[in-house]
């Protein structure tokens, strides 16, 4: 069955390894003539970074948001775990949003909680058999992960916005996920930065044994973290390739994204 | 126009199907205790000073101003129970709730909304938390149960204020004070303005979170958000009121 | 945790003394209505109600004791009124109270008004019916008035009807006052009448100067004297009686 996929689905040099998000012909709307999508197709292989380019405005965020259930499309199957996330039931979705970690754009971190609740609260959520001091050494361990023990008692309005994507990356990883969707990790922050966190998304993965999908226009940290390149135009997918096949691609709106 | 009329019947739809969902969400576990605790205390205790002073005004005012037409009857003595009257069926719950819209709704409406757009909402559920449930359950439930708190509290401190205006012109013990008051009180006129000032909490807590909740991704949808949760918070207590008031005086 | 019993306290007190503000407005109105407190019950059957509600007040020697709290109408021209009353002036009602309804300044509430009877010493029991008095209603006393109404229109009436027979009929009196012929004749008459008189006069002066009759007259003019000393001593005799009469009257003043 997963063979079948693989051939109906892109041509990956991954052959023989595992798909864990396959998405097939997905399409969304907004609105009335706003068509985001037009028949997105790609697979996601155990183990995978994956990045995800496009302008603005091409349907990134939109497809991993599909992937996690925060948007319904119109049309089209997503599997993740050989699970169609379509056709879950809430109770079902929810079992699977836990082994899914996402980084959002700016973070998200709740801002009437401390950095050690926002860290705790998903925790104490899901586990429910931890107790108090579980959990502390669980959240210390998130932080150290991610290089900020010391920001512990901070609020996030005190955070800078690399430390809030890094305690967002913290948050995210304190539930052990399999996969996680990098929204834009690196945007808005300065060229160090951005460096950095994209170097935690790459230890992550050496680490943790991730899948990762990673939505960017930042080059540096596609060149960084890409084990493979999908690039969306308008709805669908350019072009696909390696880092360094994309770079050398004949279609000149592709390259002009490696300038 | 049609297209505006039908966006409007959407409006009221969506925040119809809203709402139902707050009861079929408050009685299903687990529940989340701790937030609404936070969410009283936020709502409850945090506004009563604000709910203190309007209602001492309102009773102190209110006293002075009735009191030249009562005199010009000779019904002097009828100042404490007609102030406590207007107080307890009226003034003081339209007045709390529409503090409450003001502060409490366009918070909650402000905080949502920010929540919303900085995608916080987006982040509980991707981790498989209810934010329906965590964010909205518990802060309407709050509003639900504080309201008429607040209410009582505005009610017995507006009597204190009407006290106060009392003793400006003449000198009243406060027991005679007191006594006065109870003996032209009577249940029908505390319980269904009870009754009401639950409804006011509902709507308060819904409307709020309801704006909020729907708040467009930008930060003006922000603004807009709180903006007309006030505005359409306080038509509703108006609304609810005369409603409330009319069921009563067709049962009573 | 700490951090969380730092405002959970404060929400507890909220909490508890805006539920003991709610719980003692209750219980005071509650006592005002005499729905807690140690009660018991009287009825009493009346005509006519004039409009007394539940929850109005009862009195006893211009005390508020107690309220109605039942009023039912039990045939055509019997409502029967259900009050309770505080337990502490059971003793002071004797099983022959009579209560009555009034109202409370003109425009005012009804009040039950019960009055203390005179003979028996027996206290009422709970539940025990005690007479009514027939209220003063408003109608009646409108009836009252309507009839004395009704008797002046009789009277007025008549009145008219007399004057326009004076005015209008042939009757003595009416000839009277309106016949101008009537009028002259009667002048004529009293006239002649005077005439006459004089002349009669003149020969009773005559008369007495006749040696014959002069006896009489003397004896006639004597008599007349006697009279007149009488009349006097019986006027002198009225006098004193009536002062006296005014002097008891200021004495037993």
């Amino acid at each position: 069955m997963l063979n079948e996929k693989e051939n109906t689905g892109t041509k990956t040099k991954a052959d023989k390894k595992t798909a864990i998000i396959e998405i097939k012909d997905l399409h969304k709307t907004f609105g009335n003539d706003n068509h985001v999508l037009k028949g997105v197709n790609f697979t996601v292989n155990k183990g995978e970074d994956l990045v995800v380019l496009g302008r603005s405005g091409s349907g990134k965020s939109v497809t991993i948001k599909c992937i996690v259930g925060l948007i319904t499309p119109d049309k089209g199957e997503i599997n993740v775990f050989e699970e169609n996330v379509l056709e879950l039931k809430k109770k079902e979705l929810n079992e699977m949003r836990v082994r899914i970690g996402f980084l959002f754009q700016s973070g998200a971190l709740y801002d009437s909680m401390s950095v050690r609740e926002n860290l705790a609260f998903t925790l104490r959520k899901h586990k429910r058999d931890l107790n108090a001091d579980e959990i502390e050494s669980e959240v210390l361990e998130a932080l150290d992960n991610v290089g900020l023990s010391d920001a512990i008692d901070k609020m996030p309005s005190e955070l800078s916005g690399g430390m809030r994507k890094r305690i967002g990356l913290a948050r995210t990883l304190i539930l052990k996920p399999e996969i996680i969707l990098y929204d834009e990790p690196t945007t808005g922050l300065d060229t160090i930065t951005s460096r950095e966190i994209s170097e935690l998304i790459l230890d992550i993965k050496h680490r943790r044994k991730t899948t990762s999908i990673i939505i960017t226009h930042d080059m540096a940290c596609a060149k960084l973290t890409a084990d493979r390149i999908i690039v969306l135009k308008e709805g669908t997918i350019q072009a696909e390739g390696t880092y360094g096949e994309l770079e050398k691609s004949e279609d000149e709106w592709v390259r002009s994204f490696f300038e | 126009m049609t297209l505006n009329l039908k966006n409007t019947f959407e409006d009221v739809g969506n925040a119809t199907l809203f709402a139902a969902r707050f009861f079929k969400e408050v009685f299903i576990p687990p529940y989340e205790t701790r937030q609404f605790l936070k969410q009283c205390y936020a709502i409850g205790y945090k506004s009563l000073p604000l709910v203190a002073i309007t209602g001492f005004i309102m009773g102190l005012v209110l006293t002075l101003q009735s009191r030249p037409t009562l005199v010009k009857f000779g019904a002097e003595s009828w100042l404490p129970g007609m102030v406590a009257l207007s107080l307890i069926r009226e003034i003081a719950p339209v007045i709390t709730a529409l503090i409450c819209a003001g502060k409490v709704s366009s918070g909650i409406g402000a905080e949502l909304g920010s929540m919303k757009v900085t995608e916080q909402i987006d982040a509980m559920e991707v981790s498989a938390i209810n934010p329906y449930k965590y964010l909205v359950v518990t802060r309407i439930l709050a509003t639900t149960l504080m309201v008429p708190i607040l209410v009582i509290f505005a009610d017995a401190i507006g009597i204190l204020g009407g006290y106060a205006g009392i003793n400006i012109h003449g000198d009243v013990s406060f027991y005679r004070y007191i006594t006065k008051i109870f003996q032209s009180l009577e249940f029908l006129d505390i319980i269904p303005a009870t009754i009401k000032t639950f409804f006011f909490g509902f709507f308060i807590g819904m409307i709020g979170c309801y704006k909020g909740f729907n708040a467009s991704n930008g930060t003006e949808s922000v603004g807009k958000a709180a903006n007309s949760a006030v505005v359409t918070a306080s038509l509703t207590i108006f609304i609810i009121d005369m409603l409330a008031v009319q069921i009563t005086d067709l049962f009573f | 945790m700490e951090k969380q019993s730092g405002y959970t306290w404060k929400l507890g007190m909220f909490v508890t003394i805006g539920l003991l503000l709610f719980i003692l407005a209750v219980y005071f109105i509650g006592k005002q209505k005499n729905i807690f407190g140690s009660t018991f019950r009287l009825t009493s059957s009346f005509k006519t109600v004039s409009g007394l509600e539940i929850g109005n007040n009862v009195r006893f020697s211009g005390i508020n004791i107690g309220t109605i709290d039942e009023i039912q109408l039990v045939n055509d021209s019997t409502v029967v009124v259900g009050m309770v009353i505080k337990d502490d002036v059971r003793e002071f009602i004797k099983t022959d109270a009579k209560a009555s309804i009034g109202s409370d300044g003109l425009m005012g509430d009804k009040v039950l008004t019960i009055t203390p009877g005179i003979k028996s010493q027996k206290i009422v029991e709970n539940n025990a019916q005690i007479a009514s008095l027939s209220s003063i209603e408003m109608s009646d006393i409108m009836k009252t008035v309507k009839k004395s109404m009704d008797n002046v229109g009789v009277i007025s009436e008549e009145l008219a009807i007399f004057s326009h027979s004076m005015n209008n009929g042939n009757g003595a009196l009416a000839k009277l006052i309106r016949d101008p012929g009537m009028a002259n004749a009667m002048d004529k008459t009293l006239n002649n009448l005077e005439k006459g008189t004089k002349g009669f006069s003149e020969n009773m002066e005559a008369a007495k100067s006749n040696f014959l009759l002069r006896g009489y007259f003397k004896k006639k003019e004597k008599e007349k004297e006697e009279k007149l000393e009488e009349a006097k001593e019986a006027k002198e005799k009225k006098e004193e009686q009536q002062e006296k009469a005014e002097k008891e009257k200021v004495k037993t003043k």
